[in-house]
């Protein structure tokens, strides 16, 4: 097992998050460097997290604007924006994208040796709010984007004492 | 024969997901957001095949798979586990507690039910199918069955759903369920059919002692409020608000 600094979360996390929109929204990302984060945070949007803790300790973050999350929600339930009948759906979707990228992270730290176990998702929202936690081995952030919208990862990770 | 399928998520977006990929087969899904919800839905219906999410509040999946395969009445019902995490040692642990199959998170529909197909046959369902069915406006939710209106409600719309729901709650007296949620969030039209149709429908559970809530957005719960005969009903949101309000 190597170091929590040797792990490749990069590629852990925006792999686990293309892989998630391919497969659940039928919809391409590619990366975006650097990430747009300004972009997403200022107005309305929303932050799925789902934790783990164990050998590895941390938690795995989406930040989309609130339009972006409405059209997610929409492709994942086969429905059109304007047939979403409330937030909590839009908020549901978020929660379950975040799963399915913290599962699939959790997975490769287990397989890389650092056996961990999952949170259920937390979703977050509101307008030019902040999120910030500190004393972690490594904190990094993603962008990705499809051709209308951004969204940002945000990782943050420690190995247990 | 109908398929009871019992899908148990803490997500609704999978359970809908779940419900649309069966919507093309002769099934009946039935709904439950935790381990408990599910225990106790399995022990109800005795469905044919149950489709089980492994992390979820109040008691896991894994937790609840245990239970079943140590119930004697419920021991044989065919689980397949959806997980997120595709990890060798979470894998191999949910395979050895004897499920029949299991999918990894993302999925598409279709290959649920390629699952599914591998463990049992699956009945296209038919228009004719479709049509005879009563409760093809109904589905349900732990105790609380949920009419879903469809998108256009013109009068012989109106009086195939007020027949429908007729049947409905004869079979939910007999089955000692006392709640209904009359969803029209998917209605994009509020017109004089609908409104007849609400209070038809809720003077029928009244009758039959069946405690009623109506959802409906924003837009329609305003409208509602124009017309004399629906100024005074409350409405939920979400299917989710009507159920804590029961």
């Amino acid at each position: 097992m190597g170091g929590i600094q040797t792990i490749d979360l990069k590629g852990f996390v925006t792999n686990a998050v293309k892989g998630v929109f391919q497969t659940m929204l039928s919809m391409s990302l590619e990366l975006e460097e650097p990430p747009n984060f300004e972009n997403i945070t200022t107005g309305k949007h929303i932050v799925g997290t789902v934790g783990f803790a164990g050998a590895a300790m941390g938690n795995v973050s989406i930040f989309v604007s609130r339009q972006f999350a409405c059209e997610i929600a929409a492709a994942m339930l086969s429905m059109t924006v304007d047939d979403i009948g409330s937030d909590e759906e839009v908020h549901d979707v978020i929660g379950e994208v975040c799963n399915m990228v913290g599962g699939d992270l959790k997975s490769r730290l287990c397989d890389s040796g650092f056996t961990c176990s999952l949170s259920i998702p937390s979703v977050t929202f509101g307008e030019s709010f902040r999120t910030e936690s500190k004393g972690w081995d490594r904190h990094e952030r993603y962008g990705v984007r499809n051709s209308h919208h951004s969204a940002l990862m945000e990782v943050y990770i420690k190995a247990a004492n | 024969m109908t398929l009871k399928v019992l899908t148990v998520d803490d997500s609704k977006t999978i359970r809908m997901i779940v419900k649309k990929a069966f919507q093309a087969y002769n099934c009946e899904i039935t709904e439950a957001e935790n381990g408990v919800e599910g225990l106790a839905a399995a022990a109800k219906i005795k469905p044919g095949l149950i489709i089980l999410d492994i992390t979820m509040p109040v008691m896991t999946g894994v937790e609840m798979l245990e239970r079943l395969k140590g119930d004697d009445a419920l021991k044989a019902i065919p689980v397949i586990m959806l997980t997120a995490e595709s990890g060798k040692d979470n894998v191999m642990n949910i395979v050895k507690k004897g499920i029949n199959d299991y999918m990894v998170k993302p999925f598409k529909g279709e290959d649920l039910i390629e699952r599914v197909r591998k463990i049992m046959p699956l009945e296209p369902k038919t228009e004719e199918m479709d049509d005879k069915k009563p409760g093809k406006y109904f589905t349900q939710v732990e105790d609380v069955v949920v009419l879903t209106l469809p998108a256009k409600v013109l009068r012989p719309v109106s009086v195939e759903v007020e027949n429908s729901l007729q049947v409905k709650i004869k079979d939910m007296t007999a089955a000692q369920l006392k709640k209904m949620i009359l969803d029209m969030g998917g209605v994009s039209e509020t017109n004089v059919s609908l409104i007849k149709l609400i209070i038809t429908a809720l003077q029928q559970c009244q009758k039959a002692n069946v405690a009623v809530k109506l959802v409906a957005n924003a837009k329609q719960g305003e409208e509602l409020k124009g017309f004399q005969e629906t100024s005074q009903i409350t409405v939920a949101h979400s299917i989710e608000e009507a159920r804590a309000a029961m």
